[in-house]
């Protein structure tokens, strides 16, 4: 990766004239400054070297992403479906739902497009090369049958040696509700990297509930920021269920910038083999009588690296503010290990704030309850990973996603009782 | 059916039990009292399989097989059943789970067919009442939240619903109020049978008032002391603890209390 390939992957994108200069700016701060380094404190545990090593290609045109390599999968939904960071034309389009690139000039896209993010490289570097992505528009009008059933974007990465930087806008003008579910996979064993931003805009009273399951191919990237800004009364919850990748660092900043709006961020993941699961997370409390609330669970195996830095900050306005952290993670194993970090900033006097993190192993104790009932040592294991699992999944439960997502788990979760045998 | 012959047992180098005999035929119940730090639950905990107790000397045979050579699970199938002194809190595992669960794996021990879910419910429905116990106790974790007699009663719908040939109580009625006890007396006394029997271990001869023993057995310094029938609980009743082991101090009738939450001490919990 140079400066060259990068300036060549510009040229090479198809764009809105309007956003040209844009996206010259951006790259060329992101040159400048080049990919973040363990020298930056938000970047400590995790290093992007290799990314740096890697001749990078944005893909081009929209080829089909074969089905036969992917497995194809239900969705109990509308799907927007994107291969190597490209909307598929034969992806049904809800009237609220359509390509980013198409509504580039549109006056949503002009008036919010690149308004939240902060200029962090990885985030340059997206807004200098992106191709597509979702654009979501909901107002009230569409609240009908069709916008309470979930979308689906689903994000698949087919090509070696692609960077795909998919750029997602999501408005929710005021009173609007939404259910969102993101998909990110890839073909197996396939080395790429995801580098997807997301922009979440919600007008007064609108609630987005928003589920974003990683599941890339065990070679793969994936370094993703969600922004979120929040107007008065509106409520964000997002669950992330992390199980794929070979590095996954996921951000999360939330601005609660309205009286009374409220987020709830819940996650799980599930570092096994060598995998290398980074999350952050940023919540500001901008405004009086703000809730936030984060659950997120962990369970690292093999050599698996797990890192939860969840950072709250309390602003002098905010009072009345309400916020609580907590997590929880289990260590399978010797060589795993799970870095918690959660951190409350406050300036305010009259607030409603606390944490609480917890690193264990499974309980030998419980283990033996269950044999003693005629479980079997294996099975007692896997039923306490499931219920400590299933804890951090609550969020699911009024959205009728539990079951679209089961096959997942138990997917993900075998593989730590493989590891532990081993 | 359960033979034990002189066991030794230590945990990280101290001897807890120093020679236990004990004869427990198909049919019988049997008391095992004594003053706290005897090692009543030890050895109730050495029966189940628990691991981190090293058995020094001495041999237990159970419906002729070598207990001690089987794993926990092994131990269940083969129908030894321990209700635990304090019942572990399994979060994000329903209480219908487990049991089902459970009651399968024994089935498929004993040859027999899995039970579906119609046939698995109308069982522990009809456990449950039995037990007057109400039926959303099936759908919540198991033993979360639960408070102290909930997860006592909560082991007593166990032993009812997996039906052990030998049950094993570590102080079930301790913690318990007066209500809570007769359930689950009520509930051991269903399961008489001239084909099972029972271990009742307690610090209080209380329970004993309910559940009428065949046997019973003073525990101290990590041997039986004294056997007797029923009449020698009434006997430390009236006499204590120090009657029988002079060196320790011990209340044999206990205070009725009420029921509270109850923890024990454990380590690495999240």
């Amino acid at each position: 990766m140079n400066s060259f390939t990068m300036s060549q992957a510009l040229v090479n994108t198809r764009s809105s004239l309007r956003l040209m200069p844009v996206r010259r700016a951006a790259l060329e701060q992101f040159i400048a400054h080049g990919l973040p380094t363990s020298h930056e404190e938000d970047w400590k545990y995790t290093s992007l070297g290799h990314l740096e090593k890697t001749e990078w290609h944005t893909p081009e045109g929209a080829p089909i992403v074969s089905n036969v390599v992917l497995g194809t999968e239900e969705y109990p939904g509308e799907v927007m479906h994107f291969s190597n960071g490209h909307l598929n034309e034969a992806s049904p389009q809800a009237c609220y739902a359509r390509s980013l690139a198409k509504q580039a000039d549109s006056a949503p896209v002009v008036q919010h497009l690149d308004t939240l993010t902060r200029a962090t490289a990885l985030t340059q570097l997206n807004s200098a090369l992106w191709q597509d992505g979702l654009f979501l528009h909901v107002s009230t009008k569409d609240t009908s049958a069709d916008a309470s059933a979930p979308l689906f974007a689903v994000y698949s990465a087919g090509e070696a040696g692609a960077m795909l930087h998919l750029r997602n806008l999501i408005v929710l003008e005021a009173g609007a509700e939404m259910l969102l579910v993101e998909h990110y996979r890839g073909t197996p064993d396939l080395a790429y990297w995801n580098n997807p931003v997301t922009e979440i805009v919600l007008g007064e009273g609108a609630r987005l509930t928003h589920l974003k399951l990683t599941e890339d191919s065990a070679a793969a990237t994936h370094t993703g920021l969600t922004v979120v800004q929040q107007a008065r009364d509106s409520c964000y919850r997002a669950l992330s269920v992390n199980l794929g990748g070979r590095l996954l660092r996921q951000d999360v900043e939330v601005n609660l910038m309205g009286d009374g709006a409220e987020c709830r961020l819940d996650g799980l993941f599930i570092a096994d083999a060598r995998r290398h699961i980074d999350q952050h997370l940023h919540i500001e409390h901008a405004a009086s009588h703000t809730t936030s609330r984060q659950a997120w669970r962990g369970i690292a195996a093999g050599r698996g690296r797990g890192i939860f830095d969840a950072r709250v900050v309390v602003q002098p306005d905010a009072q009345h503010a309400d916020a609580q952290q907590a997590s929880a993670n289990l260590l399978l194993s010797p060589h795993a290990e799970i870095d918690v970090k959660p951190q409350l900033e406050i300036y305010t006097n009259d607030v409603q704030c606390g944490h609480g993190a917890a690193v264990g192993q499974l309980d030998e104790a419980q283990i033996f309850y269950l044999r003693s009932r005629g479980i079997s040592a294996d099975v007692a294991r896997a039923l306490l990973l499931r219920g400590f699992a299933d804890a951090a999944l609550g969020l699911l439960k009024d959205t009728g996603l539990a079951e679209w997502l089961e096959p997942h788990l138990t997917a993900a979760l075998p593989r730590l009782e493989q590891e532990r045998a081993a | 059916m359960l033979h034990i012959e002189n066991l030794h047992v230590s945990i990280d180098g101290k001897s807890i039990l120093t020679g236990i005999d004990l004869d427990v035929k198909a049919g019988e119940v049997h008391a095992i009292m004594g003053p706290n730090g005897s090692g009543k639950s030890t050895l109730a905990q050495v029966l189940a399989g628990r691991e981190g107790y090293v058995v020094t000397a001495g041999s237990v045979r159970y419906l002729g097989h070598d207990l001690l050579a089987l794993e926990p699970e092994q131990r269940a199938r083969a129908g030894v059943f321990l209700a635990f002194q304090y019942p572990l809190e399994i979060p994000g595992v329903a209480n219908v789970q487990l049991l089902r669960a459970a009651l399968n794996n024994l089935r498929r021990a004993r040859g027999e067919n899995e039970l579906d879910a119609m046939d698995f419910l109308d069982t522990v429905k009809s456990k449950l009442a039995l037990l007057g116990m109400d039926d959303s106790f099936l759908y919540r974790a198991v033993n979360e939240g639960f408070s102290g007699g909930e997860k006592k009663r909560n082991e007593i719908l166990q032993m009812a619903v997996l039906e052990p040939r030998l049950a094993i109580l570590d102080e079930t009625d301790s913690g318990l109020d007066i209500d809570a006890l007769k359930t689950v007396a009520h509930g051991v006394n269903a399961l008489k049978h001239p084909e099972r029997a029972v271990i009742l271990v307690t610090h209080y001869q209380r329970l004993l008032n309910y559940i009428v023993p065949d046997h019973v057995h003073v525990l101290a310094g990590g041997r039986i002391v004294r056997s007797g029938d029923a009449r020698l609980a009434l006997e430390l009743e009236d006499k204590g603890y120090g009657w029988l082991a002079p060196d320790v101090q011990g209340n044999v009738q206990g205070d009725v209390q009420g029921d509270v939450p109850m923890e024990a001490p454990r380590e690495g919990r999240l």
